[in-house]
């Protein structure tokens, strides 16, 4: 715990004074740590902590949000009271429950905690990035690796009776690759990590992902730029699940479900999709990158079946968005951190395995594209209109894989574009993004087998 | 009792015994934030912050650590965490790192908000945020993203050579991006209006400019694949000049990442192009009487008659590079020593709207950027992949909106390509100031090919 209940009790009593029908207390205390390594040599680093409070008052479905950074009593009772004084002078309408402990037993195992862990041990993984990046081709001119941990730990209390603690590990490596040819430049990034300690670094095989990397870079810097049009597109698995997250995921939350201002909304039991379209929400994957135990709304987190068979079957759901359109949450409240009042978002998102080969999807194409690595992305709920880059790509000519391109971007709008989802391989991975979104940036789980869009809007150069 | 320089004292009096420097930045500040949905207040937030960072030079080698605890002890900890990292770092030393010396700077008490507005004025701008498009136009579905907000904070910089120098700002924002619907066609765009005065937030026009920019997409076909004369937008074209902010950065100059590391005195863009940093411009949102490092805000030229004037340094890579000091440091409490640009200025042309749009019989006025530069933007290569959304233009007059369509193209080339500058901002409270430019080719992909 890291503060006592009696503090928070207190707390939450200030803030139904003036009639708030819920309130609830996130209080956190967060320690980050960065270190970077650059062509070598030990470049930045950087600890520090995060500390305060969230207190979210709930009239209705008007939310009253204030945070601080005092945790004393007299401190967040008065940034409680401040809250609950800016809605009016009303009496209170009821009390708060007494305050009983949520008991939990925690999906996820972590190690030694960042610091804990001695940093010539992370800085040896550092370097076998860096090393194994600059040994696969005689064209790398930079590597600049970093390692981010977060050690959250969060205390959640609300006017229900609910008083929760947790705590959740973040690590993950990065880097960047720059090669340099016939006067071209050209960079890659790549990832590796997971919700949980840095240990995980043991086990992952750093060198075959700094030769993928440092592959990838000088694939691009011999790649001409994608044509350009609509065409038939593969999206290879993993992080390519970034267009169910963008062109469907977002659209799916009751954030913007509950405004009115997504195509899904009214959309629930239709049939938007083809058989081979089950998509899910999960959050209980033992240390996926976007799970949790209990939300940031201290709820159980769930797997949520969201389309199933190509049928809407679920929104997701925090408490907030379950008072305005009646569904039950869903364990989908989640923050940044305190300095943002809850929302429902996604957790680990991913098209469920169909039955498809990937090599009998590219025997079809007569002309297409295989996008295979992807950036970041967004969408505009209310329209439904999606983008995200393109990084490699391969044209498909007859059937076959031929010529690597780049600076690709693909458009679309959501449901039509789930629509024209004719097939999906039995081969899910799930990769890991940074959701940015009106609660914050959060870890999100991206992931999807390889699938065909029939047809989708390719932005590359026209020749 | 001043809780801060009480702290930081003991903290500069360990660091010396330690044979190390020290610099914090401090930060702090409050924000409001007020949301109507449906003609009711939806969300009050208000918010406070602090962040303490301290930056400890050792050996010639900097360690950086920070803590929302501004207490002594919280201090004194990130100093001894900041002082272990300065060990484990091993920058390539080149020259030698200093800590600012204090000096004169200019005061902007412009910078602050000094009102004191009722919270009703203020409840009753949100609530207009939204009814002033609702109430616009049948079409005009919903608002679901609209806000009154307003934020005001200080920055202090303390140093071990005696620096303990702050400054205040804050700012008023309103914005409104409404949803329109008509028949099968949905649009949403957004506008927002930003003043150091509350008087100054014209809601009223900000609501007016949304609805219309909005409603102008409505109905939209897509544009064939092809090249096509452009003018983009002045507020859109901000956007370019945000992917090209950091290449004049003496740091990424030095790192190799700069498209402009070996252009000084080159022609990098059409002559058209005068391009200024200039943080002491009070009307900017990026004004500040000196930088995260403490050295005095100055005006840069960066780019003159399209060519590469300047790059931007604080006070490590002015010496290492052996370029002018521009007081461009930058940083937050929880972020390393870097370099940033200020309020940016194109020069204006002397061309108006519709004679940019007039110049060829057929143009594409791009209105909207679709996606931001994480999803649109390589800046190892300058590559720009973008969507875009607008409105075709045939002999000057609009013909139809057009919509799912992708600008592809160097940044590098569309600078050098641009026949035309407009003679206004859209936005001159902003940070980024760009008029409406021309370019005279652009590779547009959309339906089948023309």
């Amino acid at each position: 715990m890291i503060i006592s209940d009696h503090i928070l009790a207190k707390a939450l009593d200030a803030a139904l004074s003036t009639g708030a029908d819920f309130a609830d207390i996130f209080v956190e205390e967060t320690y980050s740590s960065m270190l970077s390594l650059r062509n070598g040599s030990a470049d930045q680093a950087i600890v520090g902590q995060l500390y305060g409070a969230g207190i979210r008052l709930v009239f209705g479905t008007e939310v009253v949000f204030v945070t601080c950074n005092d945790l004393s009593e007299a401190g967040l009772v008065k940034a409680a009271l401040l809250a609950a004084q800016s809605r009016g002078s009303q009496s209170p309408l009821h009390k708060p429950n007494p305050l009983q402990l949520h008991v939990f037993d925690s999906i996820h195992t972590f190690g030694e905690k960042p610091w804990e862990m001695n940093r010539d041990r992370k800085f040896a993984w550092l370097n076998s990035f860096d090393q194994h990046s600059r040994s696969a081709s005689s064209f790398v001119t930079q590597v600049k690796s970093s390692l981010n941990e977060k050690f959250q730990k969060v205390q959640i209390a609300n006017s229900k009776g609910v008083i929760a603690y947790d705590e959740r590990a973040y690590s993950r490596m990065w880097s960047e690759v720059f090669v340099e040819k016939d006067g071209k430049t050209e960079s890659s990034s790549q990832d590796a990590g997971h919700m949980g300690t840095s240990e995980v670094f043991d086990q992952i095989n750093l060198k075959q992902i700094a030769e993928e990397n440092t592959k990838r870079a000088m694939t691009l810097v011999n790649a001409d730029f994608a044509p350009a049009g609509e065409m038939p597109v593969i999206i290879a698995n993993g992080f390519g699940g970034v267009i169910f997250h963008e062109a469907s995921g977002h659209g799916l939350e009751t954030t913007s479900v509950a405004k009115n201002s997504s195509v899904f909304c009214g959309k629930l039991g239709e049939k938007i999709g083809n058989d081979c379209l089950t998509a899910i929400d999960d959050g209980t994957i033992q240390n996926e990158w976007g799970s949790l135990n209990i939300d940031d709304e201290g709820n159980k987190t769930q797997k949520t079946t969201l389309i199933e068979k190509g049928v809407v079957k679920s929104y997701m759901v925090d408490e907030v968005g379950s008072r305005e359109t009646g569904y039950a949450m869903t364990g989908s409240g989640r923050r940044q951190s305190y300095k943002f009042a809850p929302a429902s978002r996604m957790r680990n998102t991913f098209i469920a395995p169909g039955t498809d080969k990937f090599e009998d999807m590219v025997k079809d194409i007569d002309y297409g594209l295989y996008a295979k690595t992807m950036g970041g992305g967004s969408v505009s709920t209310g329209t439904g209109d999606y983008n995200f880059q393109v990084r490699e790509a391969y044209v498909i000519r007859n059937g076959r894989l031929e010529e690597a391109v780049k600076g690709a971007c693909l458009i679309g709008r959501g449901i039509e574009t789930l629509g024209k989802i004719t097939k999906v391989s039995d081969n899910l991975t799930v990769g890991r993004g940074m959701c940015g979104s009106v609660s914050g940036s959060i870890p999100a789980g991206v992931g999807q087998p390889e699938l065909l869009v029939s047809s989708l809007m390719v932005g590359g150069r026209v020749k | 009792m001043d809780v801060v320089k009480q702290a930081f004292e003991r903290v500069r009096l360990q660091a010396m015994k330690d044979g190390a420097e020290v610099e914090m930045l401090v930060t702090g500040g409050d924000r409001l934030s007020l949301k109507f949905q449906q003609k009711k207040l939806k969300t009050f937030n208000s918010s406070q912050s602090q962040m303490a960072g301290i930056r400890v030079l050792f050996r010639n080698q900097q360690g950086y650590a920070y803590t929302e605890k501004i207490e002594e002890e919280a201090l004194l900890r990130a100093y001894l965490d900041a002082l272990e990292n300065a060990k484990i770092v091993q920058k390539p030393v080149t020259v030698e790192i200093q800590l600012v010396k204090p000096s004169s700077f200019r005061q902007m008490p412009e910078l602050c908000l000094h009102e004191d507005i009722p919270l009703e004025k203020k409840m009753e701008v949100a609530a207009l945020t939204e009814s002033g498009c609702l109430d616009r136009d049948k079409r005009i579905d919903s608002v679901p993203y609209g806000s009154y907000s307003e934020s005001k904070g200080f920055k202090r910089i303390l140093n071990s050579n005696g620096m303990d120098q702050t400054y205040e700002s804050g700012a008023y924002v309103s914005s409104a991006h409404p949803l329109a619907k008509d028949g099968n066609s949905s649009k949403s765009t957004g506008r927002s209006t930003i003043a150091r005065r509350f008087a100054d937030l014209n809601v009223d026009q900000m609501t007016i400019q949304a609805v219309a920019d909005t409603l102008s997409l409505l109905n939209a076909d897509k544009l064939p694949t092809g090249h096509y004369p452009v003018v983009i937008r002045s507020d859109q074209a901000q956007t370019l000049l945000a992917m090209i902010s950091s290449y004049f950065s003496a740091k990424s100059v030095d790192e190799k990442k700069s498209l402009y590391r070996d252009k000084m005195n080159q022609k990098v863009a059409s002559s058209l192009w005068t391009l200024t940093d200039d943080p002491l411009n009070t009307n900017g949102m990026a004004a500040r009487p000196f930088d995260d490092e403490g050295s005095p805000s100055q005006k840069t030229v960066l780019i003159e008659n399209g060519i590469l004037k300047n790059f931007i340094t604080n006070s490590e890579y002015s010496k290492k590079l052996n370029l002018p000091l521009t007081a461009h440091a930058s940083r937050t409490p929880s972020s390393e020593m870097g370099i940033e640009t200020s309020n940016l200025y194109v020069s204006l042309g002397s061309k108006n709207r519709q004679e940019l749009l007039s110049k060829y019989p057929t143009t594409v006025f791009i209105t909207h950027f679709a996606a931001g530069l994480h999803a649109s933007f390589n800046s190892t290569t300058g590559d720009i992949s973008m969507p875009c959304e607008g409105i075709l233009y045939e002999n000057g007059r609009p013909v139809k909106a057009v919509e799912q369509f992708i600008l592809s193209m160097n940044i590098m080339d569309l600078m050098l390509q641009t026949e035309e500058t407009g003679d206004s901002y859209m936005d001159p409270s902003s940070g980024m100031n760009c008029p409406d430019i021309l370019i005279t080719s652009v590779s547009l992909a959309g339906d089948k090919a023309k």
